[in-house]
């Protein structure tokens, strides 16, 4: 049997076993949307690890991550700096936001901050930006599962119809089983991401360079501006200390907003569970740092690939690794994929149907459980798509998006905790945020660097959007005592008529 | 030690891990050498302050579940 068919049997296996946890955990899930969508509030510890854990380890962990090390070297270094202070704040609004979500039967973000600020246009507006954030990132996983399969069969499988395997097995799970198999998913791939990353991230050094110290030597003597941070740019300028510092901060602010993740709040079974996964949740970071040395491992190496971003595959490939060991690389890198994917798929079909159209048509549980299914399908189709077509447009798309996920932080801090905050100061500085960070994005992009020391338009947008949400809703009048209680200080008074 | 100084120094623990990390904090850190358990000084040194954090937050969460047993 040649190499590449003993790859494509481990691959096949490894989607057979990924199919089949999927469709079993979701037996014992209720069949209305509570179930579909917020695993009828149970996940427990281990699960709620790895869903989150899994979304640090997308296909940007394992492509990106090695590609940002070994072009762009000390550069990665922020990749790792966000994860605690991103978590923290998340051990203290995570469990505020479920219990707001079990009196309130919330399932989605939009729905905790429209249930404070009572907007359908709010409501949509969120939606909308959500799935502006979310396609060109599913895309990106799709074409990051296709691109690794047609490598490591020698291009025997192409990338369309690697692609189409490994999210076949993604749509069906996600649609029999919805956030039940993404999370008991999640948990089996997790463990399957770590193993590779660690025996991977060790071995490469060891084996071209005699140890990871001696790895870091020879870069430091022969290419030493990769050790030191900022780093490099893509096009191998140094970075800016304004770009590296300011992306630390928007993901920071950014990543508990991503809305796959902050919905996963309404999965927990208690807050207990909520605080054990943030504080274990910082593991996840320091398991990335394999998955730099796998990229520190390229730059010296005497031969490169096309792109930065296939410095893994091509490092595995070019090492003298048995087939058995090259297939289990590959399933590695889908469940770096897939356990992004499905939760982005599943949650951006989520949110369209809560968020977007939720506030206007009045459905059943049954219709809007249904209806979550059709755009699950839509959703992939439209990502598979552009995944199997040129979407470099899209890319363009992705590098901004932390931008405006991040604008979503200010109105879910104000739903909590600012009890003077009104609709029309979140509303306002939503938008306003919102526009700062594409009017900086979109001007950069034509080549007018209008940034102030290259600051990341995620910062500047809400350097607009903090004060205009202040202003405006000190200019407009207070909310009732009763909303603000119910939200502020979690007290309900039996006057308070639910919104929606 | 009250939950109110856990979550106090939880907080400082965290600006602090911000100013580090960022300009100009990090410029103390920004060295090669000495190399420490095979990673250059400044990653190990992010690293360091990953394990820590956890730490501390492990410390919130015993105040915090201390502090909902109290309340009950």
């Amino acid at each position: 049997m040649e190499r590449w068919q003993v790859i494509g049997l481990i691959i096949i296996a490894y989607l057979g076993v990924t199919l089949s946890i999927g469709l079993l955990s979701g037996r014992k899930a209720s069949k209305s949307v509570q179930g579909y969508v917020a695993g009828d509030r149970d996940f427990g510890l281990l699960v709620m690890y790895f869903v989150l854990g899994a979304s640090v380890f997308s296909a940007f962990a394992f492509l990106g991550g090695p590609g940002w090390a070994y072009s762009r070297g000390a550069a990665a270094f922020y990749i790792l700096c966000y994860g605690v202070l991103g978590m923290t704040p998340y051990f203290f609004i995570g469990p505020k936001a479920a219990e707001l979500g079990r009196r309130r039967g919330y399932v989605t973000q939009a729905q905790l901050i429209c249930g404070r600020f009572p907007s359908r246009l709010l409501s949509v507006l969120i939606a909308a930006l959500t799935l502006i954030a979310f396609l060109p990132y599913i895309t990106l996983q799709m074409r990051g599962a296709g691109i690794v399969i047609e490598a490591v069969t020698d291009g025997n499988v192409p990338l369309w119809a690697g692609a189409a395997a490994a999210y076949g097995v993604v749509m069906i799970y996600v649609l029999f089983s919805g956030v039940s198999a993404v999370g008991w998913t999640n948990t089996f791939q997790g463990f399957f991401m770590l193993a590779i990353a660690w025996s991977l991230g060790l071995y490469l050094p060891i084996e071209l360079y005699g140890g990871v110290g001696q790895m870091f030597e020879q870069i430091q003597a022969e290419r030493p501006e990769l050790l030191t941070v900022p780093g490099l740019q893509a096009s191998g300028e140094p970075w800016s200390w304004g770009g590296y510092s300011s992306a630390i901060i928007v993901s920071a602010v950014g990543l508990m907003m991503w809305p796959h993740l902050f919905m996963k709040a309404f999965t927990a079974r208690s807050d207990r569970t909520l605080r054990r996964t943030v504080v274990l949740f910082p593991t996840f970071q320091l398991f990335l740092i394999p998955v730099f040395l796998i990229g520190f491992a390229g730059v010296l190496y005497p031969e490169s690939p096309d792109s930065p971003d296939f410095i893994l595959p091509f490092m595995i490939l070019n090492s003298e690794l048995p087939a058995i060991v090259i297939g289990l690389f590959c399933a590695g890198a889908l469940s770096a994929s897939m356990s992004t994917g499905d939760s982005l798929m599943h949650a951006a079909a989520s949110v369209t149907v809560e968020d977007g159209l939720g506030p206007f048509i009045k459905l059943s549980d049954r219709q809007q459980r249904r209806l979550i299914q059709g755009f699950v399908l839509i959703t992939g189709l439209v990502a598979y798509y552009f995944a199997i077509n040129d979407s470099s447009s899209l890319v363009v798309l992705l590098l901004t998006s932390y931008g405006l996920i991040c604008q979503l932080a200010p109105p879910i801090v104000a739903a909590l905790y600012w009890r003077r905050a009104t609709t029309a100061g979140v509303a306002a500085g939503f938008a306003a945020g919102s526009g700062a960070a594409v009017f900086f994005f979109v001007t950069g992009y034509f080549g007018y660097n209008l940034r102030p020391f290259d600051l990341h338009e995620g910062v500047l947008g809400l350097a607009v959007h903090v004060p205009t949400m202040i202003v405006v809703s000190l200019l407009t009048r207070p909310q009732p005592e009763a909303q603000k209680a119910a939200f502020v200080d979690l007290r309900e008074a039996e006057s308070v008529a639910i919104p929606r | 030690m009250s939950n109110r100084t856990v979550r106090r120094l939880t907080a400082a623990y965290m600006i602090a891990f911000l100013l580090a990390v960022t300009w100009p904090g990090f410029l103390l850190f920004n060295r090669v050498t000495p190399i420490i358990l095979g990673l250059p000084f400044n990653l190990f040194c992010i690293a360091l302050l990953i394990t820590v954090g956890m730490g501390v937050l492990f410390a919130l969460y015993r105040s915090e579940q201390r502090h909902d047993e109290e309340k009950h």
